[in-house]
């Protein structure tokens, strides 16, 4: 087996250890949030659209990393825009875990069908009514910008193949397929979780249902006071 | 089985929450666990006989950074083609591998170059362990400034 195997297998490895030992406390609000919101509907398609999402927004990265080089230098430029789209997450958690409690009178903002309420915004009407499955694909690749510890140790190893290959054009294409393999790596323990919490029977479970609600609510709040102390 | 899922649902959005709660009072666990302030210059330990001095620059040590990262040791290191290396972790929280390869820069020291990533959840306590090869281990506890 070549270095270059043995380095993809690594990272593979590496995101498989911290999906199930990091991601699924960090980010597991998201996924579970997302099944939630889909009650009794197939979740397989939209989580793997965002997965490939997340997972193509990572290889971007790596891709920009290993060309420059310089972690810390892309991160800078990022810092900003990371903590908008933790924020944006954090809101997005909020919002899933009203409309799924019935205080929001919009409906599950993702595969549903009702009609929003008058008093909500053309913007927001406007992004009801992307209601299709497809949604979860650029959804995955805005919250591939979250920042995350793991993530950015993985960055560091795409910056060092970057600088360590003969052209830049090689080292992008190292950068992207490491982060590639890290994130795939990362997809079953959030897989697994949404998986578990996506079943249909929440329907019938009023209580339970709200106190998902609630806890969704928090867990949103949780995450935007990180963000603006990010 | 359905009872066995609902509760599950709920564990994992709590467990989310209770982790917030934790790393709260994990802060002042770790706190404790301190064994070195890099923001006021090197650390200083003992391992297997040797004494290692550890030093990151530039002060203070910040996240998200490049950091240069040096050790100096009192006493000339067992012949082994390995040079000593850096694990940069966080006690309790898997952050993914993060090490940092030092090259020989004098009599018994050894200086490399790394990074220490920020992690959203606001912990700052980080544990550098050195691997002196043949000799052993050591592990310097510090804080970062995000």
């Amino acid at each position: 087996m070549s270095s270059t195997e043995t380095l993809y297998l690594l990272y593979i490895s590496t995101g498989f250890t911290v999906g199930f030992g990091h991601c699924i406390g960090m980010c597991g609000p998201i996924v579970v949030s997302f099944s939630l919101n889909l009650k009794g509907k197939n979740i397989l398609f939209p989580q793997l659209l965002y997965h490939v999402g997340r997972i193509t927004t990572y290889a971007a990265l790596g891709g920009v990393v290993a060309a420059t080089g310089s972690l810390t230098m892309v991160a800078a430029h990022l810092e900003h825009l990371q903590k908008a789209v933790m924020i944006f997450a954090g809101a997005l958690i909020v919002l899933m875990g009203l409309a799924m409690a019935g205080w929001l009178p919009i409906g599950r903002i993702f595969g549903d069908h009702s009609s929003p309420g008058k008093w909500i915004s053309k913007g927001f009407g406007r992004l009801l009514k992307i209601k299709s499955t497809i949604t979860y694909l650029p959804l995955g690749l805005l919250l591939g910008l979250l920042p995350c510890g793991p993530v950015y140790t993985a960055l560091l190893g795409s910056a060092r193949a970057g600088m360590e290959s003969n052209s830049v054009y090689h080292g992008m294409l190292a950068g992207m397929g490491l982060m590639g393999a890290f994130g795939m790596g990362t997809a079953p323990a959030l897989f697994l979780v949404a998986r578990l919490a996506g079943m249909g029977w929440l329907k019938s479970r009023a209580v339970i249902y709200k106190a998902g609600a609630v806890l969704m609510i928090v867990a949103g709040l949780i995450f935007m006071v990180k963000a603006i102390r990010f | 089985m359905k009872t066995l899922l609902i509760t599950f649902t709920v564990v994992i959005l709590t467990a989310f929450l209770l982790a917030v709660a934790g790393s709260i009072s994990a802060a002042d666990k770790y706190q404790e666990m301190l064994n070195c302030d890099l923001h006021a210059g090197p650390c200083v330990q003992s391992v297997s006989g040797y004494t290692v001095t550890f030093e990151v620059t530039p002060r203070p040590v910040k996240a998200m950074k490049d950091l240069s990262f040096r050790i100096t040791l009192d006493g000339k290191l067992p012949e082994n083609p390995d040079l000593p290396y850096i694990d940069l972790g966080m006690p309790g929280m898997n952050m993914g591998p993060n090490r940092v390869k030092l090259k020989s820069a004098g009599d018994s020291a050894y200086e490399g170059r790394g990074v220490i990533v920020r992690c959203p959840s606001g912990r700052r306590i980080w544990q550098a362990t050195i691997t002196l090869p043949d000799v052993g281990r050591i592990n310097f506890i510090f804080d970062v400034i995000y």
